[in-house]
């Protein structure tokens, strides 16, 4: 345990003292900022318009989401925010193995008395914690909201809590395991390689392919069509992002993370044995 | 007692034969100079003693420990300098040598005091708060060795320490290593063989990837002034 943890520490100290961790969150918080102006903007039109027209019963079942801040503003913000981590894990996955080889330093850690399965877990558990605090960046709009934002009962006209915490926290843990779930794929996929931007783009093109599935499915025939539709990415996401938990998404995200890590022990034991 | 007991060690990659039944003893306390030409196999050599790859064939032994079925107790005897010091050039001296005491698993309470030994036994006390990639080429190479005598290890593997070093920095590279005979084992791979006559004990010559001489330095060199360089080139010759 020892070991993984100062694998780990070592890994945050490599992103948080070199620009890649700092370049990261400044994407996300300039990309998250863009949207989430915009969803503000789009949530005050619409109640403007309700209120021009006289009530929700006018409006159809489609724009219904928009009658409060966490289905309206929040949860599009973190829907969003799953396109936004598909192109910044790769970028962080990149580089934990592959620089290792590239800088010579793996064979420190190969020779040091630590098995395979610690120098894995230690990674990923390092790049864990910078994507944990990448996602932490968008949960300063929630926060915001909060601070600054207002609710009444459609009813009683009293004063509700603004936002439904329960379901931000939801989305906020289906977000964090989005993003491990990308990098337990960049982990492998950089243990392959002794390049960072091969691994890097890999990585992003396995995603995309991923996200795309969504598309395709509708086309295709049965039974492919089922299945596609459910690995597509944002299949097992669409629940958890709507605030309903439910055993499926865990079961499989978990899998996947399993799968991966379990692959990236058996590329790294098998460098011993080239 | 051995130190390091290798029998029948073989290794191919595909069809090339790197190194072909290789069979040696090292004694503890040692200075042993591990020479050959470039290509003979020594690093592939210290790469298998060392657990970073496995022989293809053949037996070795750390301290009593099979390499091969006891993998973590035989590199906790080991401390190693590769070919290229495997510094993190984003960590400081310091931060990197902490990193490798944890690893090495040296207890908590000592890794402090252990970072100052081997920081001041290498001569990099004044550098512990720079950045590795901020060293300059002998820096690295101390730091290197700094990091290879964390947790005081019986064995001492060094790949090429002195390599790419100015002739004074190699001075001091070599001292350093002449300093360490007694409480360490060392096996020291080079091919400057002004080196080995400096500081080594015991030679072992190795060339296409068999063991062309084992002996001791006064008994190689014949007590002549270059015995050893001409015992090289006689025995590498083909």
């Amino acid at each position: 345990m020892r070991n993984i943890i100062a694998i780990a520490k070592k890994e945050m100290t490599v992103y948080l003292t070199t620009p890649w961790a700092w370049i990261v969150f400044t994407f996300v918080s300039f990309v998250s900022s863009f949207f989430f102006v915009g969803l503000l903007v789009q949530f005050k039109q619409a109640h403007e318009d309700i209120r021009l027209q006289g009530g929700w019963e006018q409006v159809s079942p489609d724009a219904q989401f928009l009658r409060n801040l966490t289905d309206g503003v929040v949860m599009p913000l973190f829907s969003t925010m799953l396109v936004v981590l598909l192109f910044v894990v790769p970028f962080l996955s990149a580089r934990l193995f592959a620089e290792e080889r590239r800088q010579k330093t793996f064979e420190l850690l190969m020779t040091s008395p630590v098995t395979s399965a610690e120098i894995v877990l230690g990674k990923y558990l390092g790049g864990l914690v910078i994507i944990g605090a990448t996602v932490g960046v968008t949960m300063v709009y929630p926060l915001v909201l909060a601070m600054y934002g207002s609710s009444f009962s459609a009813t009683t006209s009293e004063k509700t809590a603004t936002l439904e915490w329960v379901t931000v926290l939801l989305g906020f843990g289906a977000l964090v395991v989005w993003g491990a779930t990308i990098l337990s794929i960049g982990t492998f996929i950089s243990s392959l390689t002794e390049s960072v931007i091969v691994a890097g783009l890999i990585t992003f093109a396995i995603c995309l392919v991923w996200m795309v599935l969504k598309i395709v499915a509708p086309n295709a025939e049965e039974p492919w069509r089922s299945v596609l539709d459910h690995l597509a990415f944002d299949a097992q996401l669409r629940n958890p992002l709507r605030g309903v938990l439910d055993l499926k998404p865990i079961v499989f995200f978990s899998s996947v993370i399993a799968t991966f890590l379990v692959l990236t022990h058996r590329s790294v034991e098998s460098r011993r044995w080239v | 007692m051995a130190m390091i007991e290798v029998e029948r060690l073989t290794k191919k990659y595909r069809d090339r034969v790197a190194i072909d039944a290789l069979s040696f003893t090292i004694g503890e306390g040692k200075i042993v100079g591990f020479l050959g030409p470039n290509g003979a196999g020594k690093s592939t050599t210290m790469k298998i003693l060392t657990g970073f790859m496995p022989a293809t064939e053949g037996k070795a032994r750390v301290a009593g420990f099979d390499v091969f079925e006891k993998p973590l107790e035989a590199k906790r005897q080991i401390g190693y300098l590769p070919e290229t010091p495997p510094l993190y050039p984003e960590l400081t001296v310091r931060g990197f040598l902490h990193f490798v005491a944890e690893i090495k698993g040296v207890p908590r309470k000592q890794v402090k005091s252990e970072i100052d030994r081997v920081a001041q036994g290498t001569g990099v006390t004044t550098e512990l708060d720079r950045l590795n990639s901020a060293l300059s080429k002998g820096y690295r190479q101390r730091v290197g060795i700094a990091q290879a005598l964390i947790g005081n290890p019986k064995l001492l593997i060094l790949d090429e320490p002195t390599e790419g070093l100015d002739p004074r920095q190699r001075n001091e590279v070599l001292q350093l290593i002449k300093g360490l005979a007694g409480q360490h084992t060392v096996v020291l791979s080079t091919h400057i063989l002004a080196e080995v006559k400096t500081i080594c004990e015991q030679v072992l010559i190795i060339h296409r990837g068999k063991i062309v001489a084992d002996d001791t330095m006064a008994a190689i060199s014949g007590g002549k002034e270059n015995g050893l360089e001409e015992k090289f080139i006689s025995l590498t010759a083909n």
